[in-house]
């Protein structure tokens, strides 16, 4: 920071200064409010007032209907490297993204090699269904014979849960059509599972993968972030949602949601959620410096590039 | 740690408050008491406020790691999204943009 006249004139931001995306507070939803930036800060006009967001150390903001964002808001939002999703009323259903926190390409590309490859590709499939069993699987099974036990692994789930907090289970129902009348515990599920879905986005998108590129997940372009979210799903959103829709009342998406902070804090989920991805792909090196220039493509190596090869 | 700070109260108040915390700037106590203390003081303070203005923020075991607390001044109010806790002001901005962006009338529920 340098003083000049009267004004202080602002360098480029310092990135040591931005806390590191798994440090960062989950996110926050909003609605029916505008964010515009005024002086350094974003600020969000609220129904209540006027609210200033600690970007900085904001992984993810989900702008739910109603809400306007200013060019210069995005740009300061961006800038401290917090991901805006645009999704629908009360975080269920995801529209758009904006771009993530590394402006490098390197782990791109490393989750393409290993997309490309069926080998390399199965073995991230693998490593992904054994995230999920804490109790380890059994060597030597087949691919089908995994997703058997991960069927039975959330069947049971489902039957645990439902005993626990005597909710009647039935299946699992999601129509977007007709969310008024699912049953309550459909609507929680459906609230909590945005929730995983849109820290996950967040979480590949900081850390600088594609959500395109899943491993089981395949031909959506979100297909890596629902692979990402059932590493957590049961988890973290079973509980939540079966003890909310316990309870009767009012209010019960955002009960959920509310509960869900509370939980993903104590399971360290972010700080997780950044380590299984580079636990997955192999991405655990340090980012180059963002200003320098790309390197050029050659069969035999990458090539220095920003000079000229004249 | 607890930090609490004070605006347009009695002086009395001011020292009273001292007792138990280090008054680092006017208006500005900082310190460490248990739980109960904590709200105790807390009371104390909004109770003897009279027509000043008085906030109190507390280590908590929640996502931002402390709790706000605020009384006294009618244009800023405590709002709690989805838990997390931010400070909502009501200023001639919003005031202008209010009409756009408050919530339709939700007639569904009827």
């Amino acid at each position: 920071m340098t003083t000049g006249g009267n004004g202080i004139v602002w360098q480029r931001q310092n990135l040591r200064e931005l806390p590191k995306f798994r440090d960062g507070t989950t996110y926050l939803y909003l609605e029916h409010t505008r964010l515009e930036q005024d002086g350094r800060g974003v600020r969000a006009y609220h129904p209540d007032g006027m609210l200033t967001l600690p970007a900085a150390s904001l992984s993810v903001l989900l702008l739910g209907p109603g809400s306007s964002v200013s060019h210069e808001a995005v740009k300061a939002l961006s800038d401290t490297g917090c991901s805006l999703l645009w999704v629908g009323e009360g975080g269920v259903r995801l529209y758009a993204s904006g771009i993530g926190e590394t402006r490098s390409a390197l782990r791109l590309q490393q989750q393409a090699r290993l997309w490309a490859n069926p080998d390399t590709r199965l073995r991230v499939v693998r490593q992904m269904y054994t995230l999920r069993f804490p109790q380890r699987l059994p060597e030597g099974l087949t691919l089908a014979q995994i997703r058997g036990h991960e069927g039975a692994r959330v069947r049971d789930a489902y039957a645990r849960y439902s005993q626990a907090h005597g909710v009647r289970w039935e299946q699992r129902q999601y129509k977007q059509s007709d969310w008024t009348r699912a049953t309550p515990i459909n609507k929680a599920l459906s609230a909590g599972n945005a929730c995983v879905y849109g820290l996950a986005h967040a979480a590949i998108l900081a850390t600088g993968y594609s959500p395109a590129l899943g491993f089981i997940h395949t031909g959506k372009m979100l297909s890596f972030v629902y692979d990402i979210a059932d590493l957590y799903k049961i988890e973290v959103v079973l509980p939540i949602a079966f003890r909310e829709a316990a309870i009767p009342g009012d209010d019960l998406e955002r009960r959920v949601r509310t509960g869900l902070r509370d939980h993903m804090t104590n399971l360290r989920l972010l700080e997780r959620m950044a380590a299984d991805l580079h636990h997955l792909l192999g991405g655990d090196h340090e980012d180059p410096e963002p200003t320098a220039p790309g390197d050029l493509w050659d069969p035999g190596g990458d090539v220095q590039g920003g000079i000229n090869h004249a | 740690m607890i930090v609490m700070t004070l605006e347009a109260v009695p002086p009395s108040l001011r020292g009273e408050l001292s007792r138990w915390l280090i008054e680092v700037q006017p208006g500005v106590y900082v310190g460490n008491t248990t739980a109960l203390v904590r709200d105790l003081l807390w009371d104390k303070v909004v109770q003897h406020v009279r027509t000043g203005r008085c906030t109190q923020l507390y280590r908590a075991a929640n996502e931002q790691g402390f709790a706000i607390r605020l009384h006294g001044d009618p244009r800023r109010t405590l709002v709690t999204l989805d838990g997390f806790q931010l400070v909502a002001v009501r200023n001639t901005r919003h005031a202008e943009l209010q009409g756009e962006y408050d919530p339709p009338e939700d007639d569904d529920k009827l």
